[in-house]
């Protein structure tokens, strides 16, 4: 798994590329709370290059999603497809994740 | 509301009928679990759609059993049945642990997840996302056994010393309408 960041105005955006498992899905976690540290306040994670994903992966993305929440700041996970789609889907956390089909649409909804 | 898929304890269950299974074992090292499911998944045919989720849907019950059940001890054994063609995909997994103490909180867990679910009350439901015990550390997502019991759709069933786990999983077939016309 590799993880990039770019930045668009105020919001982060982290690419992920790769797979998310028990190996590495940590990071992911390790990343946002830096960055938590650090003060950024909206993020997308782009999840357009992530081909597999397992509990580990969708329990950081949990985490993640409820730290952010608890702290009332933005998030948008987006470009979920395939195998991973139907891994959220099978955990009915579809509703929970706060999701959008594009980065633009992530950027979209955040500036609203 | 639906009714709420649970885990089973049924030492006699269909599933763990093992004849005409193939058979592997591992010793418990949390770094080849990945590894050793794909040797696993490796006799899964490849008309199989979704060769990913079938991998990682084994892989959580390899990871249990390596984890939670043998504790990661290196001397512990997994064991592993399996069968696979184009319709289905059968797999026994048996360690050498306590087994599943929990597994009636589970399903009391599972099922108000579920209740939250189907009411789509996404804020009571953010509270039972993850099921957390006193042994669960920060890797665990605590939540394969959710997707388990949706995605092997003929069953998760324990033996009574619920340390060996039997599931299955039916593919849906495609009907293509053809007809096929005798020369």
């Amino acid at each position: 798994m590799e993880l990039k960041i770019r930045k668009h105005g105020e919001i982060y955006i982290i690419d992920v590329s790769g797979e998310m498992d028990l190996y590495n899905s940590f990071k992911l976690k390790e990343l946002v709370m830096k960055m938590l540290e650090k003060k950024v306040d909206q993020f997308v994670i782009n999840m357009e290059n992530v081909d597999y994903i397992d509990s580990s992966g969708i329990g950081a993305l949990i985490f993640i999603c409820s730290t952010i929440k608890k702290m009332n700041l933005k998030l948008f996970i987006s470009n979920v497809h395939g195998s991973v789609k139907k891994v959220i889907e099978l955990t009915k956390l579809m509703g929970y994740f706060p999701m959008a089909a594009t980065v633009e649409e992530a950027l979209q909804k955040m500036g609203g | 509301m639906p009714e709420v898929k649970q885990l089973i304890v049924d030492e006699n269950h269909p599933l763990f009928d093992k004849t005409g299974m193939f058979y592997k074992e591992f010793p418990s090292d949390f770094r080849q679990i990945r590894y050793f499911t794909l040797l696993i998944v490796q006799k899964a045919p490849p008309e199989i759609k979704e060769i990913n989720l079938l991998e990682q849907q084994i892989s959580e019950i390899i990871k249990n059993a390596v984890k939670h059940g043998n504790k990661n001890d290196p001397n512990k054994k997994v064991r592993v049945w399996y069968s696979f063609s184009t319709t289905h995909a059968h797999l026994i997994v048996q360690d050498e642990g306590e087994g599943f103490k929990d597994l009636e909180k589970w399903n009391e867990f599972n099922k108000l997840r579920m209740q939250y679910f189907y009411a789509k009350n996404f804020d009571e439901l953010g509270k039972y996302v993850s099921y957390r015990t006193e042994k669960s550390d920060d890797h665990d997502g605590g939540n394969a056994m959710f997707a388990a019991l949706e995605y092997w759709t003929e069953g998760v069933v324990f033996n009574n010393a619920r340390n060996t786990i039997a599931v299955k999983k039916i593919f849906p077939q495609k009907r293509l309408g053809v007809t096929l016309v005798n020369p």
